[in-house]
């Protein structure tokens, strides 16, 4: 009881926090204490509910936000999903072959260090100004840390499991993905986490610098929302990117950690 | 069935190569464990009792073989099943059962009903029946071991080898699993070869008791023939205990000189 009790209690400090935060927008949008370009900056929150609907209900220029976030989606999950596959790849390649783990191990050192938007103006010289740039960005974005994670993982995975493997036969590929895999899930589910953030950051940064005309997305709605003073606008589609975090966050990444990690038994 | 022992040890050598003194562990061990054997090795610690268990299952690199009906093993497999001291060694990703059905199914012994069937038989055995489905972290040590030792019941594998399993159990329990092991040694045609430093376990579960001194050398290897089950009121208890306490004494004496 005393658990629920603590939950509720943690739940309506946030929610009374929220409100206060919102009392005090609304209040500097009204009094206009910020001089001319306070509706600018402080539009009411009237304002921004009203442009949140408009958002997609009208959209800009014709094309409702839903579309640039089904585009923004389409580019973020497949980036998300070659890179969760090659870092699977790598870092279980890395089990087998000494010579190829140390390559490796030194190539995540590096390009995990590398922002992926320093990379952007190499990635349009090679692919030229397309959707596949952004894939590049998230790849790059989810790639390293999860590999680096894997990496991690599989080194600290207690000598007991892999000889409890061997013991019932399991050798090679089969001990890789009986054993290190599953004993590395903590480790593979804060690679997720991490892969996660950066190749969001990734995608909005990579779109706001260039949109592409054939695939809009979320980055380059709210730049344009930016060029046209839409002010209003703007703030909706950061409440947009918050809420697609938080979606994610504890609709996605939550309940794998919960069926996984926590259910075994194996949180770090 | 033919003259060839179940499992025969010629000339078993290990040594620890990266260590600068080149410590030899074991030297020119020789050794034959006969179908349904209950093998117990007492020895004091860094005797190699442990290290002649691992070579047995395959997990190090020894001079010397190692044969299993004649046949010789060098790879770790389940005709030599391995149940450790460590109560980890059961996958936390996996529930109960699925941490016995998971050795069956790589193995294939059997479709999925047989082995289910096999391993909640086992899991019967060892008295865990009702905690098939409960993942390892929600289990006592004690426990977790004898879902391990069912994991070698459902097997079915000829030769169980245990690393004083009980060793990081408190008395209480340590006596049930005795019993538990005792039963099941008793009513399955498997032969164990039990590693343990506790003189009382060795004469309560040995059919056999071997005493391992310095580089493994074998300073004693007596089959203990008392009735059993075997309890300190057993005629001949204190006798033997006296003996293995010797011969125990003379290795510790001789692996300080």
């Amino acid at each position: 009881m005393k658990k629920k009790e603590s939950h509720l209690r943690s739940i309506l400090i946030r929610v009374v926090y929220v409100l206060c935060l919102m009392a005090i927008w609304e209040y500097v949008a009204r009094s206009g204490m910020l001089g001319p370009r306070s509706a600018l900056i402080f539009p009411s929150l009237e304002q921004i509910a009203a442009a949140f609907v408009k958002n997609f209900v009208r959209g800009y220029a014709g094309t409702s936000l839903w579309i640039y976030i089904i585009n923004s989606m389409k580019l973020l999950l497949t980036g998300l999903a070659i890179g969760i596959i090659l870092a699977f790849i790598f870092s279980g390649i890395s089990m087998v072959s000494y010579t190829f783990r140390k390559i490796f191990d030194f190539t995540v050192s590096i390009c995990d260090l590398l922002p992926g938007i320093a990379l952007l103006p190499v990635v349009i010289i090679i692919f030229g100004v397309r959707r596949e740039v952004i894939v590049f960005l998230v790849v790059h974005a989810v790639l390293w840390p999860m590999s680096r994670n894997m990496l991690d993982g599989f080194s600290s995975t207690p000598r007991i499991y892999v000889e409890a493997g061997r013991n019932m036969g399991l050798r090679g590929m089969r001990l890789i993905l009986g054993v290190y895999i599953p004993a590395a899930a903590s480790y593979i589910v804060s690679g997720l986490k991490s892969g996660w953030a950066r190749a969001w950051r990734g995608l909005i940064s990579a779109e706001m610098i260039f949109g592409i005309a054939s695939s809009p997305g979320i980055g380059l709605f709210i730049n344009q929302m930016r060029t046209n003073m839409n002010n209003a606008e703007m703030y909706a589609t950061l409440l947009v990117i918050i809420i697609i975090g938080v979606i994610v966050q504890y609709g996605i990444l939550r309940p794998i950690e919960i069926c996984t990690v926590r259910k075994w038994g194996m949180s770090k | 069935m033919s003259d060839t022992p179940l499992l025969k040890i010629e000339h078993l050598t290990k040594s620890y190569r990266d260590s600068s003194s080149g410590i030899e562990v074991l030297r020119d061990l020789e050794l034959s464990v006969e179908a349904n054997e209950f093998l117990c090795i007492l020895g004091p610690s860094g005797c190699g009792k442990s290290t002649l268990l691992r070579c047995i299952a395959g997990f190090e690199e020894y001079e010397g073989s190692v044969k299993v009906n004649g046949r010789e093993e060098r790879e770790p497999g389940t005709d030599r099943f391995m149940v450790f001291q460590d109560f980890n060694q059961l996958f936390p990703w996996k529930t109960v059962l699925k941490n016995v059905t998971y050795p069956l199914s790589i193995n294939r012994k059997g479709d999925k009903d047989e082995i289910r069937r096999l391993a909640l038989e086992a899991l019967e055995k060892v008295g865990l029946g009702n905690f098939a489905n409960q993942y390892p972290h929600q289990l006592s040590g004690g426990m977790k071991q004898r879902v391990a030792i069912a994991k070698a019941l459902a097997l079915g594998s000829p030769i169980i080898l245990m690393d004083e399993p009980f060793a990081a159990l408190d008395a209480m329990t340590r006596s049930g699993l005795q019993k538990e092991v005792l039963r099941i040694s008793e009513s399955e045609k498997s032969t164990i070869i039990f590693i343990t430093h506790n003189i009382q376990e060795a004469v309560i579960l040995g059919t056999r008791i071997l005493v391992l001194g310095q580089h493994g050398q074998i300073l004693f290897d007596r089959k203990n023939e008392m009735e059993r089950p075997v309890t300190p009121a057993s005629p001949g208890y204190g006798e033997l205990w006296e003996q293995l306490h010797q011969a125990l004494y003379e290795g510790r004496l001789s692996s300080e000189l």
